[in-house]
Formats: C-alpha cells, structure tokens, sequence
C-alpha cells in the first residue's frame, strides 16, 4: 500500500501535501470560509455537523487525486476515527431539550460519529464498505492494520480520516488517500505526516 | 488489481461463532432467551411518563436498583465471560474485544462518553488489549461481527469476544420523538399498521474463535457493509445499500439467494425502514425465505442490535426453530415477504443476519450451520 495524497485542516489553516494551501481569516467561521475559497456549491454543507464539515472540506482538497467514479463507487472504503465521538452535537441537541424546551430533530441526526461518512457518501456516490472506530488518541498501526483488511476485502483505495470536533481537544481534520500497491507498512510515514501538520 | 476471495480467502482459517452472554429485560443468559422466544414472550413493558411530553411508552428497559444500566449490564456480562473462560485466555495477547455501541456513557460528557467502557474492561480484565470501539449507529452490532470474523481470518487474534451494548437515556428516547420515529404503541416490524420503534437495552457478546472444539457453534462465512449514498437520517427508497451488501456477500459466500434458509431482518417497525427491506429482499429475489424481526422483543436497541440479535439466529440454528416476528399480523410493506407469524421448526444450513442505520450504512453477516 501507498500514501497517495493527504491534506489537513486545522482552525489555523488548510494543507495539502505537506503545503499550506489557505490560512484563516477570522477564527469563528473558518470552515465557511474554506468554503467560499474553495468555490463550492453544496448549500447542504451549512446545515451539517462540524466533523462533516471538516471532513467535506479536507475530501474537497484532494479531490483532483481521486479515482474515477467507476472505481470509487464500491472500491473505495473509508476507515474513519477520532477520540470524542459525536459529543460536539450530543451537547447542542441536550441543550435544545434541557434549556430550549424543543429536541431538535436536525441537531439529533448529527448525534452518531459515522454520520460523517455518511455524508461523504451522498456527497461522492460511494457504496463502498465504511466504518468508524473510536480511538483514544490517533493511532496510525491502528489505521494500517485496517488498511490490510480493506485491501484483502478488494478495496482498491482507500480514505482515511482523523477527524475531531470536540469542547476539550483540536478541532482538526487528518484525511489520507491510500492505494494498493506494494505491501510496505505505512505506520511511520502516516505518523510523520500527522506530526508534521501538527507542528510537533 | 484487487485482491478478491478466488485468489486469496482461500487459504484464510476458519472462524466459528460461539455463545457469549445475553443481558436485556428478558432476562440473563442465554438459556433465559431460548425460553421467551420460544414462547414468544416480550422484553417490552410500558414505563409511565418517560417521554419528552410525559407520555407512557413501551420500551425494553432492564429493571435494576441502580441508574446506570449500562455499566450493570457490561459489568454482568464481563462476569460471565469470567465463569465460562479462563484468565489466561481473556487476558491473552491473542485476544481481542470488540464493543459495538452507539451512544456509551452520555452522563460523562463533555469527558470521553466511551471511557467507562474501557474502564470496566481493564477491571475485569487487567493485561488485555485496548479493546477496538465501533460507532456506526444501527449497524455497529454486524460491523463489529464482521470485524472480528477478520482478525481470526488473519490470525492476528485467535479469539475475539464482540461485545454489542447500548443503553436507554432520555436523549435518545426525545431524539426518536423528536423524528416521529418512536412509536407509542407495541412496535409492529412489517405490519400494515406500524407506527415506528420502540427503544430497548442489552448488552450481547459473542465469542468469534479459530477453535471448533465441543461447545455449540456456528461457522462464519461472509459479511459486508455498503452505503445507501442517499440521506443520512432515512433509508434508500431502493434499497440500494441493502442489495449491495447482500449481493457483494452472497458472492464471497459462493452461493445464491435461495440458498438461504432464514432471514433475520432490521425490521425497526417504521415505515420507511421496513418498506425499504421488502423492496431490497424482493430486488435481491429472497421474498419467499422466512424471515422475521427481533424488535418485538427486544425493541430497537441500536449498537447492540447486530449482536443480540445474531445470538439468537444462533439459537435459531442451534434449534432448528425460527420465532415468529412478534408483532406481525397483516402485510404492510409495498413488496411482500415471507414473515414468520408463527414458530416454524426448520433446519437452517445458511442464516443471514442484516442491518440498517443513520447515516446510509447497511451491514450483513451469512453463518453456516456446523455438522
């Protein structure tokens, strides 16, 4: 298997590659703000949760390196993870029954952390196989040993993705597109990379 | 080039399903749900002014002296596992634990809600492996099965125990309100006159091991996940995801559709959910193999649905008996079925086990009876 391409958004900033590709403006809508540089036009994005947010817009960045259609619709899986599941908008639909006085129906949809491959799903047309994994801290042998067993169920690529939006850790959005090819682990370089985007 | 079943599973080792435990309001253990379904008895009971409006509500609520019931049920699961297994064997490096929830502990918040299922596991379980967490709404259950079936496949681990756990809270009893999703009446999965789910609690385990051995098992063949790439909230009008997940998996299990002998179906009882099942098993030509929906029983108990309810396809082939779907009186779906509305004695040589849920995704498992 093969680091393909990769990108990573963080309140700071979006890169690709290893290269800055935006750096933010203002600090309270930074995700809209990609959004409007990078000339989208999906109006259901403003509506989402702010993991899909981030993971829609960290797929945007490397959307040129991905397959044809033919080839995503079902060879491509997703293995996705973060540390604190959907607790961003567990919180905001607790509170729209607690203080509000109104569960919300549109915060409680968001209340699942798989919802994000969910989206990318419509957004992409992939059938693929997908799955979300809770994980304490990012954990990149973790994400190779799912890399082996996507590619023996006959992936032909794969998306992966670290993706957090939580009150008490970094907003961030890790996403690696990785393709099967030769059988070399990829544990150090995704560790690299990831520490890299982060500065440490 | 991918890497498909012809030219690589070949030479993978088998895998076996075994009984775990069973904790929900029917009862404790697994023997103690063999008895309900046989006599097709509900773990559902009324509960007064439980909704958001203080509506009284069915709901398949574990009765204990303590709040948390999910730490009870985990804590008493973990137990059992304790009496039938060795130390050395839970705690083995060759070991792993699955847990399939969707929601854990929401009282933790804003701290880690799944960190209390960790925390029990290390209790009980001192030197085991961190144990692997899937989230992934109403198909975690089968996803996690899934999973495990491919660590032992691998001989990464030799043992996988896939633990399927979620509990009753106010949030998700006002988040299905809040959708017109939860029914105010006893759920009728595939009835003309369904209203919607009614939520329950379990927690199930399952042992997935590379040993056949001499207690009862099963042997797993094939599973797969495919995605609706329609809504997040609501099922494919086609059933698309389902049918690709069956297909996909009928083609690594190198059969057809006839050749299975026993559906056990999502059937949550709303409408749009069971329609879209009678479209995708019509479209998939498998509306003629018998099939019911455990949710009469144990109501919807989300990222422990997948597992609870394969343990009792497990009794089911164990038996030779598949239980009626309780709830069931009159066709309601646009494309028939062949539900069970009684108890029927079969032989099942192959049993598929499906789920749907938020956010598109569809999950499906086929098991093999074992001579």
């Amino acid at each position: 298997m093969k680091i393909n391409t990769h990108s990573y958004l963080s309140q700071l900033g979006a890169a690709v590659n290893g290269k800055e590709r935006y750096s933010f403006q203002e600090n309270d809508n930074w995700t809209k703000e990609l959004y409007v540089h990078l000339k989208l036009d999906y109006p259901k994005f403003h509506k989402m949760d702010g993991l899909s947010k981030m993971a829609l817009l960290a797929v945007e960045l490397i959307a040129e390196a991905l397959p044809n259609q033919e080839i995503t619709e079902e060879g491509l899986h997703l293995v996705f993870s973060n540390a604190g599941s959907s607790s961003d908008f567990d919180a905001k639909f607790i509170n729209s029954y607690t203080e509000l006085n109104m569960p919300s129906p549109s915060l409680f949809v968001y209340t699942l952390p798989n919802i994000v491959t969910g989206e990318l799903a419509i957004k992409y047309k992939w059938y693929g196989e997908s799955c979300f994994f809770i994980q304490k801290k990012f954990n990149a042998s973790f994400f190779e040993e799912q890399l082996k067993f996507a590619f023996q169920k006959g992936a032909s690529y794969c998306l992966c993705a670290w993706v957090e939006d939580h009150p008490l850790k970094t907003k961030e959005c890790f996403v690696f597109l990785v393709e099967n090819s030769t059988n070399l682990s990829l544990t150090e370089e995704v560790e690299k990379i990831y520490k890299q985007y982060k500065n440490e | 080039m991918p890497i498909g079943k012809n030219n690589n599973l070949g030479s993978m080792r088998n895998v076996y399903l075994k009984y775990g435990t069973l904790i929900s309001p029917i009862g404790n253990g697994i023997n103690a749900h063999f008895n309900a379904f046989i006599t097709n008895t509900s773990g559902l009971n009324w509960v007064d002014s439980i909704g958001f409006n203080k509506e009284n509500l069915p709901l398949g609520k574990i009765s204990i002296p303590e709040n948390n019931s999910l730490q009870f049920m985990l804590n008493s699961a973990c137990e059992a596992l304790i009496k039938e297994h060795t130390s050395d064997r839970l705690n083995s490096p060759k070991t792993c634990f699955i847990i399939s929830s969707t929601k854990a502990d929401l009282s933790q918040l804003p701290n880690d809600t799944f960190e209390p299922l960790r925390t029990i596991l290390k209790a009980h379980f001192p030197t085991s492996n961190e144990p692997i967490i899937i989230s992934n709404a109403c198909i975690s259950g089968v996803v996690a099965l899934n999973l495990a079936a491919q660590y032992i496949q691998s001989e990464r681990y030799d043992d996988s125990f896939v633990i399927g756990i979620d509990a009753i809270s106010d949030f998700v009893i006002y988040g299905f309100q809040s959708l017109f999703a939860l029914s105010d009446e006893m759920c009728q999965p595939f009835d003309k006159t369904r209203k919607g789910i009614n939520l329950g609690e379990a927690c199930g385990i399952i042992h997935l091991t590379s040993r056949k051995e001499k207690a009862f098992c099963v042997e797993y063949v094939s599973g797969k996940t495919s995605n609706d790439a329609n809504h997040i909230s609501g099922p494919s009008r086609t059933g698309e995801g389902l049918f690709r997940a069956v297909s996909n998996a009928l083609k690594e299990a190198e059969i057809s559709a006839t050749d299975i002998d026993f559906i056990s179906a999502h059937g949550t009882g709303t409408i749009f959910n069971d329609d879209m099942e009678s479209i995708a098993f019509n479209r998939l030509g498998m509306q003629g193999i018998p099939l019911n929906s455990m949710k009469g029983y144990f109501g919807h108990t989300l990222g422990a649905a997948g597992v609870i309810e394969t343990l009792i396809c497990m009794l089911s082939m164990e038996h030779s008996m598949l239980f009626k779907s309780l709830g069931f009186d009159e066709q309601g779906t646009p494309e028939s079925l062949n539900i069970l509305s009684e108890n029927q004695e079969k032989k099942c040589q192959y049993v598929l086990k499906t789920a749907s849920g938020f956010g598109g995704g569809n999950a499906v498992l086929i098991l093999k009876s074992v001579r």
